[in-house]
């Protein structure tokens, strides 16, 4: 076991990997997901970018 | 020297020019709080690895495994499984997305947002001015300890010197400065762990063999620790024990668990443009993560064996009992000049990093969530962004402070402190805001201020070390902790979150939910 004895050491030093590969293989499986928002979402842009705008005017 | 000299010109120059690229592009208040809400994964993995993981992290918690050996290798699974994957995908998601909807700058506002209450964001913001300080310090002293071995100074000027070149360009650059700097600093960061990871195992003739011989190193552990349940560098402590309740509930649970509430963090979520980009940024955070704390706290195990070889000592005697001292002293005895020259870089690269995004979000708090919503009562104003940098002055001069009065050797206690505070006391109103749709305004004050005040009694009235040191126990009671074993071993947070999450759900059973608008608002894109 990697030189431990201890199987609780052991299984917290092998999850840390382990849970690397987990996060690499969500990732990849995951790539092109989430890409689309729900509707109405273009509105909320919209308005974001007015009141950016409206915002950038008022600095000094 | 002159390695050093070298290194850190080509090291501030290489930031500098980032920083100014960084200031060239903040145009408007969105740009300055959150980089514009259009970051590339690669950059957002890098700036949240750089932030969560600091010379805390390495100096900190590196020497706190030199204490308590590979019982630590669990927080390094925690930081990956809690603070990536599920920071990720159970809070990320859904963070973005109504942090979007809601149009929110800081962490306090989107929660002051999703419960419809000027209270919660403000109060949030007070937490987060007032205690963050204590985890920007902790990052501070573990680099000033650092240089303080290294170039033979006094710590005092080494943090004064190190505060003053941080401060400069965090002043200037708001968050895409941070980010662009960010992803410089973790590069060298990741590159310089793993040269400390495979040269340590190699000079203590393998991995396999340093586990070994370090399980026959029991016998240098201080007595007080084995008579407090230490069974050795690679054996779990004794189950009930001090030493087992400290180890798991302060710094693998507490810090394991206390993540998922950090403002500074929370807000790089709300800089990513879809779901798409986040899932991205998994892979290249979680192997962040594996590379700088899964190396450091073997290392920090590890240096007990070198140590022993060379001097006949354990880790911690040889520092005489600082255990913020041991990685810098290994690493400053062990490995040539030039190369400690670049660790110390990469030290104050990733102390850099994450201090920025610390006096970033504490800028944010005083101005977005203190002066807008508290004095100004919700106006907007163009002022923002000098309040912001009023703000980061203010944190930097409390950091300063703080970094000057805190005893020896706290920087691993003092993160898993500010940790424990902000799981506590966010976690739960963060977690039902975003998957509870009956969550109501009351039980979120109220479960914000059960969180707050009851893990703050703790620390002072019950947690013996933290109880002791402030000394207002035995001030008023004329004991150190008003509790006996087991109860003073256990952290603050292992009481207070689960007592703020039942406050939280009976009061939401008792109230009365949120305007339906705000909900709807809130809940548009999820």
């Amino acid at each position: 076991m990697l030189g431990f004895t201890d199987i609780i050491i052991f299984i917290g030093y092998i999850l840390t990997p382990v849970s690397t590969l987990f996060c690499i293989f969500y990732g990849l499986l995951n790539w092109n997901k989430g890409i689309e928002e729900k509707d109405g979402d273009y509105r909320e842009e919209i308005r974001w970018e007015k009141e950016e705008m409206e915002l950038i005017e008022k600095l000094p | 020297m002159l390695y050093l000299i070298t290194f850190i010109l080509i090291y501030l120059a290489i930031i500098i020019y980032l920083s100014y690229l960084g200031f060239r592009k903040t145009v408007s208040v969105s740009d300055y709080l959150l980089a514009g809400r259009q970051v590339h994964p690669v950059i957002m993995s890098l700036s949240y690895g750089s932030t969560y993981i600091s010379t805390s992290a390495i100096i900190g918690f590196g020497g706190i495994s030199a204490l308590y050996g590979f019982t630590m290798s669990w927080l390094a699974f925690l930081n990956i499984f809690i603070g990536v994957w599920l920071a990720f995908v159970l809070f990320g998601k859904r963070t973005r997305k109504m942090g979007k909807a809601l149009d929110a700058h800081t962490f306090p506002e989107l929660l002051g947002r999703r419960y419809n209450s000027r209270f919660i964001q403000g109060f949030s913001g007070f937490v987060i001015l007032f205690f963050m300080p204590i985890y920007t310090s902790a990052i501070l002293i573990g680099i000033s300890r650092f240089i303080e071995v290294y170039l033979n100074i006094p710590f005092t000027t080494a943090l004064l010197v190190f505060l003053l070149i941080n401060a400069c360009y965090v002043i200037w650059g708001g968050l895409k400065g941070v980010l662009y700097t960010s992803v410089f600093q973790g590069t060298i960061m990741i590159v310089v762990m793993v040269i400390v990871g495979i040269t340590t195992y190699i000079s203590a003739g393998g991995m396999i063999n340093a586990h070994r011989e370090l399980a026959s190193l029991t016998h240098i552990i201080p007595k007080e620790f084995i008579f407090n349940g230490h069974r050795g560098f690679v054996s779990f402590p004794e189950f009930g024990s001090p030493v087992w309740w400290s180890v798991l509930t302060t710094f693998i649970l507490g810090v394991g668990i206390g993540v998922l509430g950090q403002p500074q963090l929370n807000v790089r979520f709300m800089t990513l443009k879809s779901d798409r980009e986040l899932n991205r940024s998994i892979p290249f955070t979680a192997m962040y993560i594996l590379f700088t704390t899964g190396i450091a706290f073997a290392v920090g195990v590890t240096t007990n064996l070198i140590f022993y070889k060379d001097l006949g000592l354990s880790s911690i005697e040889v520092v005489g009992g600082n255990v913020d001292k041991i990685i810098p002293l290994y690493i400053d005895r062990f490995y040539p000049q030039w190369f400690v020259a670049i660790f110390l870089v990469s030290l104050m690269a990733a102390a850099m990093s994450a201090n920025s995004a610390q006096f970033h979000a504490l800028g944010a708090s005083l101005s977005r969530d203190i002066f807008e919503q508290a004095i100004l009562k919700g106006k907007s104003v163009a002022e923002t962004t000098i309040v912001t940098r009023i703000g980061i002055v203010f944190s930097i001069f409390a950091t300063l402070i703080l970094g000057l009065l805190m005893p020896e050797g706290t920087v691993a206690k003092a993160t898993a402190f500010f940790f424990g505070l902000c799981g506590s006391t966010f976690v739960p109103s963060y977690f039902f805001g975003l998957y509870w749709k009956k969550a109501t305004k009351a039980a979120a004050k109220t479960s914000l201020l059960t969180g707050f005040f009851s893990f703050l009694l703790w620390t002072v009235f019950f947690h013996e070390s933290e109880a002791k040191m402030l000394g207002i126990c035995r001030f008023i009671f004329g004991i150190d902790t008003l509790v006996g074993h087991p109860f003073h071993v256990i952290d603050p947070q292992i009481i207070a979150l689960p007592l703020s999450s039942i406050v939280f759900v009976i009061v939401s059973f008792f109230t009365r939910p949120v305007d339906e608008d705000v909900i709807r608002k809130a809940f548009r894109h999820i």
